[in-house]
């Protein structure tokens, strides 16, 4: 044994030292690990301290230590801080180990003495494994500058600005045919009322005329290779049938299209458009699009109205959709949610009774660019309701349907309930189980509700029905609810009730997730890297989540997000190469049977199959280290760096060796 | 265990049997009292009783007429976004109740439910003018004679014995019987 190997044993106050016998631990090993190449062993209040670090510096200097062993906290943790000590002293980051004691061992436990034997036997398989380490190198990869944005919401467009403005490529990538999002279909903004599509606008304009944005509207990603800093996207530009060169926007197709359908996208099935259409008077881009399933020229071949009226030749009916590549360094998913679906709650009636409203129909329906040009009326088209319930929490907070809060709903039903009070006069009935409104001046929102009269109804509405038991209630829908504070139940006749439905992730947020890598959680959200201090990266590098695509949230929220995106990507990308963690799977070709299990295995598409030579082969770029593939292997063809069976198996056996050689009386915990 | 249980964990225990989840998870949202076709006749909601429970509130709860007005329609049960099954906790307060002996005055539920779990475990079926003893004395003359009218009617069609019957093998049915309800005093 040539290696001259320190151990390090860290009290982290009394998070270990409460339970561990820290010094005899390290005691210990600096007598019983001698023979293992140990040549010292120190212990230490707070290893992760300057100080600390100075101290395993020194001894590399002094003592000419070649391998470093450091039982404290998680390698989640500190691992990068005793590897940058390390470095900074001339030894290979990877030729330090840093072993846990305090998670797996002195937070579990409590009997002392066992906590302090299994605390050896975790240092001996370090000091086992670490003999076996190899000074690696990180890999280096340059960075493209350019960047995809999937979602033109508000907070992809957010990022892309941000980025833009910075000077860098942006691919602004949206399925439909204008950018904006579900904030474009809004009236009001809460809590201060200002009015959705003014704020939005502008910032729709400079993501259409900014010179480094390319907005790619009604296209989707279709295929996404590479890894981080070098991902090749392919992206499918659905046919608009309409030469963006020529079209000037006049909208001259559009009042002359003869033909008429629902919009059950923008209008949520409230207006109806024309079948070329662009979906709102500001959309970004200009240009309309048109539906070719219900266009007479593509169903019946005739019609061509909007081919005749146009004034630049601008309809083009032989576009096909397009493929494109683009070629970027990091992706930013901002690809939004989608409202719960009201009908999988049979009893509040949607579909059936008429006059229950879902929140997104309301908000067209009290937005002066809508199907009513901003009246609150009845589906008839001109009755004013007098009464108006409004029903909080649904399909949120409910293991029936999703167990999550929605966050967004309470203060958009306190939202409407003050538009319905202001422009109708009508009596306002909210019924919410519990009042959210924790962010900046959204609880003074709620006392304004609360002073303007509005009835608040605590109890979750059981049933909406128009089965009247009094003639009072003859005509009308009755809400069935118990106002638990009054601890009765109550039926209150409305004639207009709004369902506030809870928002969910998109339809096909997993086969996107499986597009781009990433995974989603149990409600269907993308996962991020850590919940609390990593909210807008993902488990794969070089991908960014913003906006409600991470979890429900507001405007603000989604800005604050999208533009946090665009920190991490512009920091990726001043950095101009990133290294990448050396910790990857191998494959020995000669061991290598073909067979190809481990291809369809990895999470992250990294291993291709050399068809010529009958092999399969590891892309280091796109590895990150999982070792999924080295356990799957039948011949042990794959090897994963830094977890070679050698210092596994040698780990293994350190961890044993307190038993094995009989050197402690006390029995180690199986 | 010598620790005396607290009241809300007497019922939490009690309801383990139940497919739904433990009443600590409610959430006080009133779908079931909301949704609750026999409310009106009870004197506190069901959601107040769960709150009830919870708190401990013992001589309360057995003092309510709550759960002796449960229809057992099972409807709180479906609807419940907390996932309680409230329709069964019902059923596990009226046992609890008759176990303990403390029950509101005046109610035909406890003496029903008894009068019925007896003649079930005696013959191992049920049989309506055994029963029906539990409830006539609090009609009126008007109720009694329409009762009368049905009984003849089920009668004449056959669709009700003069006499009780009883199951065979009903010796092994009392012994699945005792084993299912450990509270035993109930036979």
């Amino acid at each position: 044994m040539t290696e001259r190997i320190g151990v390090y044993v860290c009290h982290c106050g009394t998070n270990i030292a409460g339970v561990v016998d820290v010094a005899e631990v390290s005691r210990w090993a600096g007598e019983h690990l001698a023979g293992q190449g140990v040549v010292v062993s120190r212990d230490y209040k707070f290893m992760c301290s300057s100080l600390g670090q100075e101290l395993i510096q020194k001894d590399i200097k002094e003592l000419g230590l070649t391998r470093v062993v450091v039982a404290a906290c998680s390698p989640h943790l500190h691992e990068k801080t005793f590897r940058n000590a390390c470095a900074s002293a001339d030894l290979n980051p990877y030729l330090c180990e840093l072993v846990s004691i305090r998670e797996q061992d002195s937070w579990v436990h409590t009997d002392k003495s066992a906590a302090t034997d299994k605390a050896k036997a975790i240092i001996s398989g370090g000091v086992a494994r670490v003999a076996h380490h190899e000074a690696l190198e990180p890999l280096r990869v340059p960075i493209h500058p350019a960047t995809l944005i999937v979602g033109g919401g508000i907070a992809g467009i957010q990022a892309a600005l941000e980025i833009a403005d910075a000077g860098y490529r942006v691919y602004l990538v949206e399925r439909e045919p204008s950018i904006g999002g579900h904030m474009a279909q809004f009236d009001k903004t809460f809590p201060t009322l200002d009015c959705s599509a003014c704020i939005l606008t502008p910032k729709m304009v400079d993501a259409g005329n900014h010179p480094n944005i390319t907005l790619l509207t009604w296209s989707e990603v279709v295929k996404v290779d590479g890894y981080v800093g070098n991902f090749a996207v392919t992206i499918n530009k659905k046919a608009r049938y309409v030469n963006e060169e020529l079209c000037t926007g006049c909208g001259i197709c559009w009042e002359k299209c003869p033909w008429k359908v629902t919009d059950e996208v923008f209008e949520a099935g409230l207006g109806k458009r024309k079948v070329i259409y662009v979906p709102f008077p500001q959309a970004v881009p200009k240009y309309p699009v048109i539906d070719a399933e219900n266009c007479a020229y593509f169903l019946k071949g005739t019609c061509k109205a909007c081919e005749k009226f146009c004034p630049t030749d601008a309809i083009d009916f032989t576009q096909k959709d397009e493929q494109i590549t683009v070629e970027v360094g990091n992706i930013i998913l901002a690809t939004g949610y989608d409202l719960f679906d009201v009908r999988r709650i049979p009893q509040y009636g949607y579909g059936r009774l008429p006059n229950v409203y879902t929140s997104l129909e309301f908000e067209r329906l009290s937005n002066a660019a809508g199907p009513t040009g901003g009246n609150i009326v009845l589906r008839d088209g001109k009755t004013v309701p007098k009464t108006v319930g409004i029903v909080h929490c649904v399909g949120s907070r409910d293991q029936n349907y999703n167990p999550y809060c929605s966050v967004i709903c309470c203060m958009q039903s306190l939202k409407f309930a003050h538009l319905v009070h202001e422009r109708t006069g009508a009596e306002v009935y909210n019924f919410y189980i519990d009042m959210r409104t924790p962010f900046k001046d959204y609880e003074e929102f709620y006392q304004r509700l609360l002073a303007e009269g509005t009835h608040f109804v605590r109890g979750k509405v059981a049933e909406i029905t128009d089965f009247a038991r009094t003639p009072e209630e003859e005509g009308r829908m009755i809400i069935q609810v118990e106002d638990t504070l009054i601890g009765k139940q109550r039926r209150i006749p409305v004639d207009m009730v709004i369902l506030s439905a809870g928002l969910e992730p998109r339809q096909d947020a997993k086969e996107v997730g499986k597009l781009f890598g990433l995974a989603c959680g149990t409600a269907g959200w993308f996962i991020e890297r850590h919940p609390k201090l990593d909210p807008v990266a993902t488990m794969t590098e070089g991908i960014f989540i913003a906006g409600c695509a991470q979890g429900p949230k507001d405007i603000p929220a989604s800005v604050a997000q999208g533009a946090g995106a665009a920190a991490r990507v512009l920091g990726k990308i001043q950095q101009k190469e990133i290294s990448l963690e050396p910790v990857r799977a191998s494959i020995n070709e000669q061991q290598c049977s073909g067979c190809r299990i481990c291809n369809g295995l990895c999470p992250f598409n990294a291993i291709l199959f050399h068809e010529d030579r009958m092999v399969s082969e590891v892309n280091p770029a796109l590895c990150q280290g999982c070792g999924t593939c080295v356990a799957a292997c039948p011949a042990g063809a794959i090897s994963g760096t830094g977890f070679s069976n050698e210092q596994i198996l040698s780990q293994i056996e350190g961890l044993l060796l307190v038993n094995v050689n009989g050197k402690t009386t006390e029995a180690v915990p199986a | 265990m010598t620790a005396e249980l607290s009241f809300s964990n007497e019922i939490i225990n009690m309801m383990y049997a139940t497919h739904g989840n433990p009443i600590s998870l409610c959430l006080q949202c009133g779908t079931c009292s909301g949704t609750c076709p026999a409310v009106e006749f009870m004197d506190h909601t069901p959601r107040a009783i769960i709150g009830m429970i919870r708190e401990n509130l013992k001589e309360e709860v057995l003092a309510s007429n709550t759960y002796w007005t449960c229809a057992s329609c099972y409807h709180c049960t479906v609807r419940c976004p907390a996932g309680i099954d409230i329709a069964d906790m019902m059923y596990v307060l009226k046992r609890y109740s008759i176990w303990k002996r403390s029950y509101k005055e005046g109610l035909i539920g406890p003496d029903f439910a008894e009068a019925f779990v007896k003649m079930v475990v005696n013959s191992g079926k049920s049989y309506e003018p055994i029963l029906a003893t539990t409830y006539l004395p609090r009609f009126t003359a008007a109720q009694l004679v329409q009762e009368a009218l049905t009984a003849t009617g089920l009668v004449l069609k056959g669709k009700m014995p003069l006499l009780p019957k009883k199951i065979r093998r009903l010796k092994n049915f009392q012994r699945m019987v005792k084993r299912i309800i450990p509270l035993g005093e109930a036979s």
